[in-house]
């Protein structure tokens, strides 16, 4: 399975995508939702998304919001993995289109348990 | 005094609280050491203790914009915040770090400690894009809540501080 990791702190999206590694994801990075549609127009589709929200040029809620644009792009699990914890902010990422929400500082087991939820464990970690 | 004056002293005070008014120095601690255990190691401890003032400071901060208005900013010494990038990107860690490999990290701290900070506040608020540097003066000094911690230690300040100047006094 393949996750794109978007995240304009590169020692965050070191952090993610070794968990996601760990769990045995083929990852590739963008460091803001930009970067991150750029990705996807090139045709590197992934399973799952993990986006940051406060990221320069194109925050992670406009990520979201273009991505679910596309229709060729719905098949894809949006995490945002972010420190806007506010519960207001929560409901408008979820309501863009978001299908989890991850706040910083998060545990490996955090993100694992979340993936379980959304049945997207690559098969052998599964226990 | 008046009813009226009472009235337009209590208002003002609820337009402008203070942070020691919003939170206090246990909370700081905590929103830091669920940072630090999440992002520099599981057996990264922080404690409450002041240390030596630092020689080579660097700071990192983001901005709390709302009902409160200021900066979360953290402080430490270069050579303990080149640690702490070290402890971040883990077996990723160049072998010479650059300025940047430190702003990057130093600041993506700032950015999950200032967020949790954030939603301990009353009311939504808007956070900026973390900055790395010298640290932005303190404009009220009763409008601050600092923690003082060591880590390795080492000494690192969290010092929630407002961006405005006191109000005039009557
Ligand atoms: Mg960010």
């Amino acid at each position: 399975m393949r996750a794109l990791v978007i995240d304009d702190s590169r020692a965050m999206r070191r952090i993610v995508s070794g968990i996601l590694e760990g769990l045995g994801y083929e990852t590739q990075q963008a460091g803001h939702g930009r970067e991150g549609l750029d990705v996807l127009e090139g045709g590197w589709l992934p399973e799952l998304v993990c986006v940051d929200w406060n990221m320069p040029v194109m925050d992670g809620l406009q990520y979201v919001s273009a991505v679910r644009s596309n229709p060729a792009w719905r098949s894809m699990t949006i995490m945002m993995v972010t420190s806007e914890s506010e519960h207001t902010q929560i409901v408008r990422a979820l309501a863009a289109g978001a299908h989890e929400y991850v706040i910083k500082p998060f545990t490996a087991d955090a993100i694992r348990d979340k993936l379980a939820l959304l049945g997207l464990l690559p098969q052998e970690v599964v226990l | 005094m008046t009813a009226m004056d009472t009235g337009e002293r209590r208002r003002t005070g609820e337009a402008r609280p203070l942070i020691t008014e919003l939170i206090d120095e246990t909370t700081v601690e905590s929103v830091a050491q669920e940072a630090w255990i999440s992002l520099v190691g599981e057996e990264e401890l922080l404690v409450p203790l002041p240390g030596e003032p630092v020689t080579d400071p660097v700071s990192s901060w983001v901005d709390v914009v709302g009902p409160w208005t200021g900066s979360v900013v953290l402080t430490t010494g270069r050579r303990t915040a080149e640690e702490l990038t070290r402890a971040l990107l883990r077996e990723h860690s160049p072998e010479v770090l650059e300025d940047e490999d430190v702003a990057d990290a130093f600041g993506e701290i700032a950015n999950v400690v200032g967020g949790n900070v954030k939603a301990a506040l009353p009311g939504s608020s808007g956070l900026s894009l973390p900055d790395v540097g010298e640290a932005p003066a303190v404009r009220n000094p009763e409008d601050v809540c600092r923690a003082d911690l060591l880590w390795r230690g080492q000494p690192i300040s969290i010092s929630v501080q407002g961006a405005l100047p006191p109000l005039p006094a009557h």
